[in-house]
């Protein structure tokens, strides 16, 4: 049957949002979880996910069936972060990736002697509480807390990463590295603190 | 290779996301260099450590319903017309309710299926990098004695509870010593065992008043875990020890505990 101009172009204008609450509602723990992290606040971390949804289901029909949705949801996420108020005040205050030292060969930024050799530090990590993890973690700036969420706590590979970041692998690598490397060098310095206090 | 691995060959040694020949290389060096080996067990405990504190925002229990208006709203739009196609529009919208309620439930189970899936899975994974990093370490356990009446009192007033160990080990089985060590932040006994020349480590904690009782089995790196209870216990052992031999120590151990071989207090 073939439709009057006026009539197809109304029924193509509507999005096709089928199947979007079953893909993205298993996300949405994780999603707001990153995004508080990110935000730093409870409150503009709602609005954060509010806006991730409505994007995400405004571009559904945008996204190929059959492709990573965790990747592209995190990726809406991630790019709403850096138009919001937070995210742009954090993209002022960061250093820029030139000034992180971005390597892409992957090799050590950090200097070697920053890396403990010693056990202390895996004594610290294994009996530490969570708390003191989660304290290191506050310290980390946007681009390395953003990379080692994806990574450690939403068990991205590194390709998911790199397409969520929108960065080559390489960086990815390196930025995890510095990011545990400025991790570990947070909990040794917040253990020697408390144990001159 | 000269020299130390670096730091993000060590990273992605601990995210596995190594190529095989990358890994191959890795292996070769760590297996002579003791100070890359601390340091990608370093890296591993400190990846287990930032997944758990990393999960620290629960979803607030409006939000979900919030952010999945649209959808339903725009979904409703879509389908809106008058008449008799209203009516079938109504019908249609009651079956969807209908088939919605049902997915729900269904949803609702298999995600509490899903959380207790992810919490054995981080169970294993804990314990199995706890166990690793006591075979690596070239410290001797913090009580170093094959006597069950020395183990067991070394951890009076360490721990808030206490256990049995079995008497009467099959021949080639030893108790090597403990370690007082922490399992999601609460105080956990690890007894050191051998099974001829394979390492053992039996994990002892209590079990959380309102946790239920688990028992499974799991395969993690060529290791297998087995997690078990007993009372208001819960154990976990894991060594890469034929797993028929596993489940006789598991076995004895179990039967320790329910007051059979040994009384439950004094050593």
């Amino acid at each position: 049957m073939t439709l009057l101009s006026w009539k197809r172009a109304a029924r193509e204008s509507v999005p096709q949002t089928e199947g979007f609450g079953d893909l993205a509602l298993p996300f949405l723990p994780g999603l707001y979880n990153v995004a508080t992290w990110l935000a730093r606040n409870p409150v503009d971390a709602e609005d954060l996910v509010q806006e991730t949804m409505l994007k995400a289901l405004r571009g559904f029909a945008s996204f190929e069936a059959g492709t990573n949705f965790k990747a592209w949801i995190f990726r809406i996420l991630r790019n709403t972060y850096l138009t919001s108020r937070t995210g742009l005040a954090a993209k002022r205050t960061v250093a820029l990736e030139d000034e992180l030292g971005e390597n892409e060969s992957g090799g050590a930024v950090y200097p070697e002697a920053a890396i403990d050799r010693e056990t202390p530090e895996m004594n610290l990590i294994r009996l530490s509480d969570r708390a003191a993890v989660q304290s290191a973690m506050e310290t980390l700036p946007p681009p390395l807390l953003e990379v080692i969420l994806l990574c450690d706590v939403e068990e991205m590979k590194y390709k998911e990463i790199a397409s969520v970041l929108e960065i080559p692998i390489g960086t990815v690598m390196s930025r995890v590295a510095r990011a545990r490397a400025a991790l570990r060098l947070a909990l040794v310095g917040g253990a020697t603190r408390e144990s001159r206090a | 290779m000269n020299g130390h691995l670096t730091s993000a060959m060590l990273s992605a040694l601990a995210d596995g996301e190594l190529s095989m020949p990358e890994l191959a290389q890795a292996n070769e060096h760590l297996s002579g260099c003791s100070v890359c080996t601390a340091n990608a067990l370093n890296l591993s405990l400190l990846k287990s450590a930032t997944a758990k504190a990393g999960h620290r925002f629960a979803l607030p229990a409006d939000l979900q319903e919030r952010v999945m208006r649209p959808a339903g709203e725009r979904k409703a739009t879509s389908g809106r017309s008058t008449g008799w196609f209203g009516m079938v529009g109504w019908a249609a919208a009651a079956v969807l309710l209908l088939a919605f309620a049902t997915t729900m439930l269904v949803q609702r189970s298999g995600r509490r299926a899903d959380i207790a899936s992810v919490e054995e899975g981080a169970l294993v994974t804990e314990v199995f990098d706890q166990h690793v990093a006591a075979l690596a370490g070239s410290l001797p356990p913090q009580v170093l004695s094959t006597d069950r009446h020395t183990v067991k009192p070394w951890f009076q007033g360490k721990i808030p509870f206490s256990f049995n160990l079995p008497e009467g080990l099959p021949k080639d089985v030893t108790l090597e010593g403990a370690n007082l060590t922490y399992l999601n932040d609460q105080p956990v006994a690890q007894l050191l065992y051998s099974i001829g020349r394979h390492r053992v480590s039996v994990f002892m904690r209590e079990k959380p008043p309102a946790a239920a009782v688990r028992s499974f089995e799991a395969d993690h790196a060529g290791f297998h875990v087995m997690v078990f209870s007993s009372g208001d216990l819960e154990m976990a052992a894991v060594s890469d020890v034929d797993p028929a031999r596993l489940a006789e120590l598991v076995n004895l151990i179990r039967k320790a505990q329910t007051g059979d071989a040994t009384p439950r207090t004094g050593s």
